[in-house]
């Protein structure tokens, strides 16, 4: 038996928490996504410039999302800052899974509006 | 999906609606109107900032209203349920009410015990005596 295995007998995983929180979690960055389109579309941004606002704002709203849904729980546990391991296996997962789950609905919502507010 | 977190979201997109629409327009004047020197390229900061504030409101009502997080670890999700029952999933609204399972140690809290045939029997047999 390998020690992650052993680890997993030892601490349980509940399947069904990593589902729901794993959905939750893409539901949001999807929406996020298209909205952030509609942003930088009315913006008019080209380019590059699109692309970074895209980053940055997408960084922006995983912290909030840190902060208002996971850090309350995590830190009333004595877990260090930035621990999402209550919530989520992976920490890379959670801070950077919507990045590219994300980028075709941004680049979608993004021309459609580029195009509805400029032409 | 809490009202106030709805309020939020709703505020934040009449916003993102009222900022397009002022985009729209002004790439619309801009476009007829040459001889002003406005560029169409150019958004105006307040069109701008009211973009980026929306979109702000926006998700910070997504995040608001998202439905709450469960410990994925065995023993943090269950003690977590038998602390607070069926009280700790009502607080989170009527989403969360129906997908609880209950107390995952039911079975072992409520396991009936064992019945007694043999008084049962002879129960039944006076029963059946004093029926005659």
């Amino acid at each position: 038996m390998s020690s992650s295995e052993q680890e997993l007998q030892i601490h349980p995983i509940v399947q069904e928490s990593v589902v729901h929180n794993a959905k939750t979690l893409s539901n949001f960055h999807s929406l996020t996504a298209s909205l952030f389109g509609v942003t930088a579309g009315i913006l008019g941004l080209e380019s590059y410039a699109g692309f970074l606002l895209y980053l940055v704002l997408s960084v922006i709203t995983t912290l909030l999302f840190y902060v208002i849904q996971v850090a309350p729980a995590s830190l009333a546990e004595k877990k260090p800052l930035f621990d999402t391991t209550r919530f989520f296996k992976g920490a890379l997962d959670f801070w950077t899974g919507g990045l590219f789950s994300g980028l075709s609905g941004f680049v979608l919502t993004w021309t459609l509006f580029y195009g509805l507010v400029r032409v | 999906m809490g009202f106030p977190a709805r309020l939020v979201t709703l505020a934040g997109l009449v916003l993102l609606a009222h900022a397009g629409y002022s985009a729209q327009e002004h790439a619309a004047l801009s476009s007829t109107l040459v001889n002003l020197q406005l560029s169409a390229k150019t958004l105006p900061l307040d069109i701008s900032i009211e973009t980026i504030v929306a979109t702000l409101l926006v998700s910070l009502g997504l995040i608001w209203g998202s439905p709450q997080l469960r410990p994925i670890q065995w023993h943090v999700w269950a003690g977590k349920i038998e602390r607070e029952g069926i009280a700790g999933s009502a607080s989170q609204g009527k989403e969360a009410e129906k997908n609880f399972q209950g107390n995952p140690f039911n079975a072992l809290e409520f396991r009936s015990g064992f019945v007694d045939i043999r008084k049962q029997r002879r129960d039944f047999a006076d029963w059946a005596k004093s029926g005659k």
